[in-house]
C-alpha cells in the first residue's frame, strides 16, 4: 500500500513542479555578496508561484568563458549577470545576449541611474538592466588626513608632507602603472580608449597629459611608491604607510580592522582646470541569455532583481551599490557613509566602454604604461605604438 | 581480409616462378586497381557533392536576389508615407495588387513599436492592424533592431559587410524577405514580404558525369592490366591516371588540392599494399589490440582530438567574432603559419633609433632558446656541484642538507615565483636592500631585458638544481669506489679522476635528465608569465607565454593555434635530433 503511494506520489510530483518555470542564473557572487543575492532569490520564490528561480555561483576566473563556450550553443543560464566590458563582444559573436529593447518603457528606466543605464547600452540598442556598479574613489587614513584634499594641489601638498621613502611611508599609493586605475585621470583630462564612434584614441592629448602629472607625482613629488600592486598597496595602507588610496569596494574588505578610514570623492585636478578625475565605472548588468525558452519570465525575474526592495537588500546585506536611483532615498541606504561616498563619486564617472575591441586595449596599453613608469619611453611615444599595435590588432581581428 | 577483386587472381606480374601471394590478399595490379577507384571516389564523389552544395546555394541566391527587389518596392511604399499612420494599410493593399509573387507582407515600425499593415494570418491574432506588437512579437522588433544597427554600422564604417536585408527560406519553398525603410535619413521600420520564387534553373552538375569520371580510371587500369606486366609502371600510371582525373574533373581547381594530396595518400595506402598489410597485422594480433583498445580510445578523446583540433584550427581564421561560425567557413589554409614564418621584421624604426621588435616571432624564439639553454647550463652545473659536495663520504647531517636543498623543488612553483618576484621589487624587494646595504643603486629589475632575463633565469634556476641535483646524486653513488681507488695507485689527480671516471659515469643518467629538463624549460609558462610578465615590452616573453597572450588578450584563436603547432614541431625536430644523438652516446657507453 505505502509503495503504491510512492509511486502514485512520485508521478504527480514532476506534474507539480511543470506548472512552474524554472529560470537558471548564473552570477560569480561570493561571501556576503552572494548571501545578500540568494535572499533576494529566495524572496523572489516566495512571493509567486509561477517562476522558481535557481541561483548558480560560478568561479570568476571561468566566468566569462564559460559563458561565451555554453550560451551560444543553449547549454547555458537563462540570465546571467557579468560587467559590461564584454558586453559588445558577446553581441558580436551573436546568439549570447538577448536585446531588451522591446521590454523596456520610460518607468523602468527611469529607475536606474543614467550612466548605468548607458553601460547596458550597445550600438543603440539595450541588452540588459543594470544591477550594481563599482567605482574607484579616495580611501584615507583618518589617522594620517584629517581633511581629505579637495584638489591634486592640496592632495601633492599634504602627500609630500606624509611620505618618507626611506622608511617607507608615501603619501598617496594605488596602482597607478594598471590602466583602469589611471583612467581616472585619462578620463579627467578628457582622454580615454575610445571615441564615441568606437575608435581608438590610445595617443590622444589628453592621455599624454594625463600620464605627464602622474610622472610627475612619481618622479618629481615622490609621494607615491615605485612597482605598487595591489598587494603592496593593501599592506602599506594597513601597515598606515600609505595615507592616502585610490580604489573601489573590493579594496574596503582588505582593509584591515585596526586601521580607521573614511571615503571622499577623488579631488579635481588642477593641471586640467579643475576638472574631476573621473573614474571608469562598470556596471554588472543582468542579461537574458538568447537562447533562452523563457525570455519573458527571466525578463520579470530581472525587473525584480533590480527592483527597490532587492536592491536595498543587496546594498545593506551584500554591501554592493546598486545601479537602482530610487534605493538611495530610502533612509537606511542614505545613512550609510560607504554608499553614499560611492553614488557621489558615480557622478563624476564614465562607462567603462563595452565595445568588442575593449579586450584588445589591456595588452598594448598595459605595455605602453610600463614603458612609461620604466622610463622606457615617453608617453606620447608609447602611447603612439599602442594605438598602432591596436589598429592593427583591430584589423587583423575583422578581416 | 576478402579479396577485392578475385577475377585478377592469379597475378599478371609475368614472374611465374616467384612464390605465390598468400591466397586471401590482391595481387599487386588488383590493388592498384582497386586504389585507384578508391581515391577517384573519394575526390570525385567529395567535388561533386561540393559542387551540388555549391550551385544550389547559387540558385537560391539569385532567387533571393529578385525577391529583395520587391521587398525594397514594399519598404519605399511605407517611407514615402512617413513609415507609420492610417495611409500606409490602403497604400500597401494597392501595391500588392500589382505584386503577383507576393503572398503576404507587414510593415512595422520600430520607433513607435507598432505593427501598420499586414495580411498575414499569425499578425491578425492580436487584433487587426494598426497596432501596437504584443509581447509574442518581440522578434519582429528585434528583427527591425538588427536591420537598423547593420544599415548604421555600414554607413559609419562605409562598408556593406553587415547585411541590410534578411532572407529566410520557408519549408513551403517561399522565402520570407526583409527590408528597412528609411524616414528622414533614419531607420524606423522596415517591411516583410513573403513571396514565391522564380523556379530556380539547376545548374547541378548531373550525377552521372561524377560516375563516369570515378569509373573510368578504374577502367582503365583494369585495361592495362592486361598488357602492363610490370607492377612499378602499372602504379605510377595509376598515379598518373588518378591525378588527371581529378584536374578534369574540378570545377574550382583552388579547392581541388587538398582533395589531390588526400586521393593520392588513399591511392598510396591502398595501391601500395599497405592497407592490405595494416589490415592482416589487425586481424593476426587481434587479442593484443583488444586489450590495448581502451588505452587507445582514452588516447583519441583526450591527447589526439584536443591536439587535432588545434591543428585544424590552426588553418582558420576563427577568433572571437567568428567563434561560432563553422570552422570550414573561416577557411584560410596556411595562411597563419605563413604570417608567423615570414614575419621578419625585427628592427623598427622609432625616433629614438632602430629598436628590436620584441613582439616579432624571431625574436622571441631566440629568447626561449636563450632562456632554455641558460636555465639548462646552470641547473646541470649547480645541481652537479651540491651532488659532488653531499656526495663526500662521512659527511655529518648529510640527510638534513638533501632535504634542505630539494626543497625548493618541493614548493609549488607560482608560490616559488611569486616570492621571487616580491624579492625583486625595486623598492622594498630584499635583494635591492642587500645591494643597498653594500652601497649600490637599487636595481629596477624589470627595465631593461638584460636585467628582467637575469630575474627570470635566476628564479628558474632556484626551481631546476635539486632535480638535477637529485638526478647527479643517484648517479654517482652508483658509481663503483674501486675505479676511484685503482686510479689513485695510477697516480691521477682529481681533475682527472672527474674528468675519466665521475663525468663518463654520469653522462647515462645526465642526459635522458638534460632532454626532459630541456623540454619543460622551452614551455615553461608560469615563472616567465608570473616574474616577469614579458617586461619590458614582450622582451622577455617565451613561445608560450606569447601564444597565450593571442589567444587570450588578443582573442585571435586561429593564429595562436597555428602558433602552438609551430612551437609542437619545434619540439617534435628537437626530440627526434635528440634521440638521435642518445642512441650515439648509448652505443659508446
Amino acid at each position: 500500500m505505502k509503495k503504491t503511494l510512492l509511486v502514485v506520489a512520485a508521478l504527480l510530483f514532476p506534474t507539480l513542479l511543470a506548472a512552474q518555470t524554472e529560470i537558471v542564473v548564473w552570477h560569480a557572487y561570493r561571501g556576503g555578496e552572494k548571501t545578500a543575492f540568494e535572499k533576494v532569490v529566495n524572496n523572489y520564490n516566495a512571493s509567486q508561484k509561477n517562476i522558481k528561480v535557481s541561483a548558480l555561483a560560478v568561479p570568476y576566473d571561468a566566468f566569462a568563458d564559460k559563458i561565451t563556450a555554453a550560451v551560444p550553443r543553449g547549454k547555458g543560464p537563462d540570465i546571467f549577470i557579468y560587467a559590461q566590458d564584454r558586453l559588445g563582444g558577446w553581441v558580436a559573436a551573436g546568439n549570447t545576449i538577448e536585446p531588451i529593447d522591446f521590454y523596456l518603457d520610460k518607468k523602468l528606466t527611469d529607475r536606474y541611474i543614467p550612466s548605468t543605464m548607458q553601460a547596458m547600452t550597445f550600438r543603440k540598442t539595450v541588452y540588459g538592466l543594470p544591477l550594481n556598479y563599482k567605482v574607484i574613489t579616495m580611501v584615507y587614513n583618518k589617522a594620517l588626513v584629517k581633511t581629505p584634499p579637495k584638489t591634486t594641489g592640496e592632495l601633492v601638498k599634504l602627500a609630500k608632507s606624509l611620505t618618507n621613502s626611506s622608511s617607507g611611508r608615501f603619501g598617496l599609493a594605488y596602482w597607478y602603472p594598471n590602466w583602469y586605475y589611471h583612467a581616472i585621470l585619462f578620463n579627467g583630462f578628457g582622454g580615454g580608449v575610445f571615441n564615441a564612434a568606437g575608435k581608438p584614441i590610445v595617443n590622444t592629448q589628453g592621455n599624454v597629459q594625463a600620464t605627464n602629472l602622474m610622472m610627475k607625482w612619481m618622479t618629481q613629488d615622490k609621494i607615491v611608491p615605485l612597482e605598487p600592486s595591489t598587494a603592496l598597496v593593501t599592506s602599506l595602507f594597513n601597515e598606515g604607510k600609505a595615507a592616502i588610496v585610490f580604489s573601489g569596494p573590493w579594496f574596503l574588505e582588505e582593509i584591515s580592522p585596526k586601521v580607521q578610514w573614511g571615503l571622499a570623492p577623488l579631488p579635481t585636478i588642477d593641471e586640467a582646470g579643475g576638472k574631476p578625475m573621473r573614474p571608469w565605472i562598470s556596471v554588472e548588468g543582468v542579461y537574458i541569455a538568447a537562447p533562452s525558452k523563457h525570455k519573458e519570465q527571466a525578463f520579470e525575474f530581472a525587473k525584480y532583481l533590480t527592483d527597490t526592495p532587492a536592491a536595498k537588500i543587496m546594498a545593506l546585506e551584500g554591501s554592493q551599490q546598486p545601479a537602482n536611483r530610487l534605493v538611495y532615498s530610502d533612509a537606511q541606504v542614505a545613512a550609510n557613509p560607504v554608499l553614499k561616498a560611492f553614488r557621489t563619486q558615480l557622478d563624476t564617472g564614465v562607462p567603462m566602454p563595452n565595445v568588442p575591441e575593449m579586450t584588445m586595449m589591456w595588452s598594448p596599453v598595459t605595455t605602453a604604461m610600463n614603458a612609461i613608469v620604466k622610463k622606457a619611453s615617453t608617453p606620447a611615444a608609447a602611447f603612439n605604438a599602442a594605438q598602432k599595435e591596436v589598429e592593427a590588432n583591430i584589423a587583423k581581428l575583422k578581416k | 581480409m576478402a579479396s577485392p577483386a578475385p577475377q585478377l587472381e592469379p597475378a599478371h606480374d609475368g614472374t611465374p616462378s616467384r612464390t605465390p601471394a598468400p591466397p586471401r590478399r590482391a595481387s599487386g595490379a588488383g590493388r592498384i586497381a582497386v586504389g585507384v577507384l578508391l581515391a577517384a571516389l573519394l575526390a570525385v564523389g567529395v567535388m561533386h557533392w561540393l559542387d551540388v552544395r555549391r550551385s544550389a546555394s547559387r540558385s537560391q541566391g539569385a532567387e533571393a536576389e529578385a525577391t529583395i527587389v520587391v521587398a525594397r518596392a514594399a519598404a519605399d511604399v511605407a517611407a514615402k508615407l512617413g513609415g507609420e499612420g492610417e495611409g500606409i494599410a490602403p497604400a500597401m493593399t494597392a501595391w500588392a495588387q500589382s505584386q503577383p509573387s507576393v503572398k503576404a507582407y507587414r510593415v512595422i515600425n520600430i520607433d513607435s513599436r507598432s505593427l501598420e499593415a499586414s495580411t498575414f494570418p499569425a499578425d491578425q491574432q492580436e487584433g487587426a492592424p494598426p497596432r501596437r506588437l504584443a509581447r509574442p512579437e518581440k522578434p519582429l522588433y528585434d528583427l527591425g533592431q538588427t536591420l537598423r544597427t547593420n544599415v548604421e554600422t555600414n554607413a559609419e564604417e562605409q562598408t556593406t559587410g553587415n547585411p541590410e536585408f534578411t532572407v529566410e527560406r520557408q519549408a513551403s519553398g517561399d522565402v520570407l524577405v526583409a527590408a528597412p525603410f528609411k524616414v528622414d535619413g533614419a531607420v524606423t521600420g522596415f517591411a516583410q514580404i513573403l513571396a514565391t520564387p522564380v523556379a530556380p534553373k539547376s545548374t547541378a552538375p548531373p550525377l552521372w558525369r561524377a560516375l563516369a569520371f570515378i569509373a573510368a580510371p578504374f577502367l582503365v587500369v583494369l585495361g592495362l592490366t592486361f598488357f602492363v606486366r610490370n607492377n612499378t609502371i602499372l602504379f605510377i600510371a595509376g598515379l598518373v591516371l588518378l591525378l588527371a582525373t581529378i584536374w578534369l574533373h574540378a570545377t574550382e581547381k583552388g579547392a581541388s588540392y587538398g582533395l589531390a594530396t588526400a586521393a593520392v595518400l588513399l591511392f598510396v595506402f591502398v595501391g601500395g599494399g599497405y592497407a592490405g598489410r595494416t589490415s592482416s597485422a589487425l586481424l593476426e594480433h587481434r587479442q593484443a589490440y583488444w586489450y590495448i583498445a581502451p588505452a587507445i580510445i582514452g588516447m583519441l578523446l583526450l591527447v589526439f582530438f584536443p591536439f587535432f583540433y588545434g591543428i585544424i584550427l590552426s588553418f582558420t581564421r576563427q577568433n572571437i567574432y567568428t567563434a561560432n561560425q563553422p570552422l570550414t567557413e573561416l577557411w584560410i589554409g596556411a595562411k597563419n603559419y605563413v604570417d608567423i614564418i615570414t614575419d621578419v621584421n625585427i628592427f623598427r624604426n622609432t625616433p629614438a633609433g632602430r629598436q628590436i621588435n620584441y613582439g616579432n616571432f624571431y625574436w622571441t624564439l631566440f629568447f626561449t632558446i636563450l632562456w632554455t639553454v641558460a636555465n639548462v647550463a646552470i641547473g646541470v652545473a649547480v645541481g652537479l656541484v651540491l651532488a659532488l659536495v653531499l656526495n663526500t663520504k662521512n659527511l655529518r647531517f648529510k640527510a638534513l642538507y638533501r632535504v634542505l636543498l630539494i626543497l625548493p623543488w618541493a614548493v609549488p612553483n607560482y608560490i616559488t615565483a611569486l616570492i621571487w618576484k616580491g624579492m625583486f621589487h625595486q623598492q622594498f624587494g630584499v635583494i635591492n636592500q642587500v645591494i643597498q646595504i653594500f652601497g649600490g643603486d637599487p636595481i629596477s629589475w624589470f627595465e631593461k631585458p638584460a636585467t628582467s632575463f637575469a630575474a627570470v633565469v635566476t628564479t628558474n634556476g632556484w626551481l631546476s638544481f635539486p632535480f638535477m641535483m637529485v638526478v647527479s646524486l643517484g648517479a654517482l653513488q652508483s658509481i663503483p669506489g674501486d675505479l676511484y681507488e685503482a686510479a689513485r695507485v695510477d697516480g691521477a689527480t682529481r681533475w682527472q679522476q672527474f674528468r675519466s671516471i665521475t663525468l663518463p659515469s654520469l653522462k647515462p643518467a645526465l642526459i635522458p635528465a638534460i632532454i626532459l629538463s630541456v623540454v619543460w624549460t622551452f614551455n615553461m609558462f608560469n615563472i616567465i608569465y608570473l616574474v616577469s610578465a614579458g617586461e619590458p615590452a614582450g622582451s622577455t616573453e617565451i613561445l608560450i607565454t606569447q601564444a597565450y597572450k593571442i589567444a587570450f588578450e588578443q582573442y585571435r584563436y586561429g593564429y595562436a593555434a597555428a602558433y602552438s603547432t609551430v612551437i609542437f614541431a619545434i619540439l617534435l625536430i628537437y626530440g627526434i635530433f635528440q634521440n638521435r644523438a642518445t642512441r650515439a652516446t648509448e652505443s659508446i657507453a
